[in-house]
């Protein structure tokens, strides 16, 4: 009786190790099956990363609640230490603004009355969305936030997302009330720009780490730290001169860029449509993701 | 005769979620802004953690179906190339359940030991996901290898919150 039962226990588990080995083999079949997808049917894949995404951010949206607020203390703390040098050095930026304001107004009256002496299409304005920061995505092996305004609020795919500091990066997927966005860091992320006073063009890459490099950069050109970044506006993917950083080390051919966001002080974001067509409408590399 | 009721079975059911909520909640949390200088490049594994963990103590509870569910969630949210994460898990998996006699009743230096073998496999199985599925080119190395340590290091405090929340929530074996 008692060696029956044994044989039975046994054959149950040589029935549940088979089973168990036919779920693992037929699961991997089906990620690579999800690999190939991903790769064919982009769209599909789109909608259902933007219809999760705007299930989790008000999930989200209480969860980074606590961080917010310990690290808007932090800050807090540290401008009241700071409070007295910063007080004098703004008086001092308040004078040397003062004197700008005043060569701003008299070269602004120039700028109109040599504009009405072209008559010069004006450009289109622009409309903007602020947004807070609920997720972040990054680490090494992807890099985009997601932030709490969609295509409800206005969103499109391929809108600007800057700082006051500068560019952040650009709207990838906008769901209804949630978007997330692609940062300059990433891998996938390719951006024409402008280095330095000789205006020597190159596109920024990612790579996932800290800090993006410079690629297709002309011979000639000579780039030194310290050189500042901006969007040069080539393929209308961003307006020209949104400021992205400063050349941080130059070696061995290899450029790399600091940008002028600080990604971990990253609490607010500006979303901003330029109405720009821009290479996003067509089904390129950057649509991949 | 002892009858089970309503309440009784949702207890049950609620009991052997633990597992996939809690790991859930980890890759929600990962997902959290910590706003932390330098932290968001290197960003711990924190679902690789709750898979390994609740593989080796709560099979019964925690089957490929769970690993392969938690990864492709993970793919959708963080945006990493379909099916990567999904493959890491899966194989993760797959060798806890192979060496099932290897983990019965070991201490935990020699379970975080053989946690940071699988760590060092599913870093750079990522790694290499990332750059043959994605955009074709790789991620720093270092950064990938700063990740694995992230996690390695990491795991000893996921680890003791979840065999809290087993002791706590769960009914033992």
């Amino acid at each position: 009786m008692a060696r029956q039962t044994t044989g039975q226990i046994t054959r149950l588990g040589t029935l549940k190790n088979l089973l168990q080995r036919f779920a693992f083999l037929s699961l991997i079949a089906i990620t690579f099956a999800l690999m190939l997808i991903g790769k064919a049917d982009t769209v599909l894949v789109e909608r259902a990363r933007i219809a999760i995404t705007d299930a989790v951010v008000p999930i989200l949206r209480v969860l980074s609640q606590p961080a917010n607020a310990i690290a808007e203390s932090i800050a807090n703390f540290r401008e009241l230490a700071a409070i007295r040098e910063q007080n004098s050095a703004l008086r001092d930026a308040n004078e040397q603004l003062l004197q700008w304001q005043a060569i701003a107004q008299k070269l602004e009256s120039e700028n109109r009355s040599l504009k009405s002496l072209l008559a010069l299409v004006p450009e289109p304005t622009a409309a903007f969305v602020s947004a807070r920061v609920v997720g972040d995505t990054g680490g090494t092996f992807a890099q985009s936030i997601l932030v709490t305004a969609g295509a409800s609020d206005g969103v499109g795919k391929g809108d600007v997302v800057t700082t006051g500091e500068g560019l952040v990066g650009r709207v990838l997927q906008a769901g209804v009330h949630s978007s997330r966005v692609l940062l300059i860091t990433d891998i996938n992320s390719r951006i024409p720009v402008i280095v330095g006073e000789g205006a020597n063009r190159a596109i920024l890459v990612g790579d996932n780490g800290l800090r993006p490099r410079l690629l297709y950069v002309g011979a000639k050109t000579s780039i030194a730290p310290g050189d500042k970044v901006t969007t040069s506006g080539d393929a209308e993917a961003f307006p020209p001169g949104i400021p992205v950083g400063r050349v941080a080390r130059v070696q061995d051919g290899v450029i790399e860029i600091e940008p002028f966001v600080s990604r971990d002080k990253l609490q607010h974001v500006r979303l901003v449509n330029y109405g720009l067509a821009g290479i996003l409408n067509a089904t390129g590399a950057e649509a991949r993701k | 005769m002892h009858q089970t009721t309503l309440w009784q079975k949702a207890d049950v059911v609620a009991r052997r979620c633990v597992p996939m909520t809690m790991t859930v909640f980890f890759l929600l949390f990962s997902m959290v802004p910590m706003h932390l200088p330098g932290v968001p490049s290197m960003a711990p594994m924190y679902t690789l953690m709750a898979v390994y963990f609740w593989s080796v103590y709560r099979a019964d509870s925690f089957g490929y179906g769970a690993a392969f569910a938690i990864g492709v969630l993970e793919d959708l949210l963080i945006g990493t190339p379909l099916g990567s994460t999904a493959l890491t898990l899966l194989l993760c998996q797959w060798v806890v359940f192979n060496q099932q006699k290897f983990f019965s009743n070991r201490p935990f230096p020699e379970v975080w030991l053989a946690f940071s073998v699988v760590a060092i496999g599913a870093g750079l199985l990522r790694w290499v996901c990332t750059g043959l599925i994605g955009s074709g080119s790789f991620p720093p190395i270092g950064d990938a290898v700063g990740a694995i340590i992230l996690t390695i290091v990491t795991y000893p405090i996921i680890g003791w919150l979840m065999a809290r929340a087993q002791m706590k929530l769960m009914v033992p074996t």
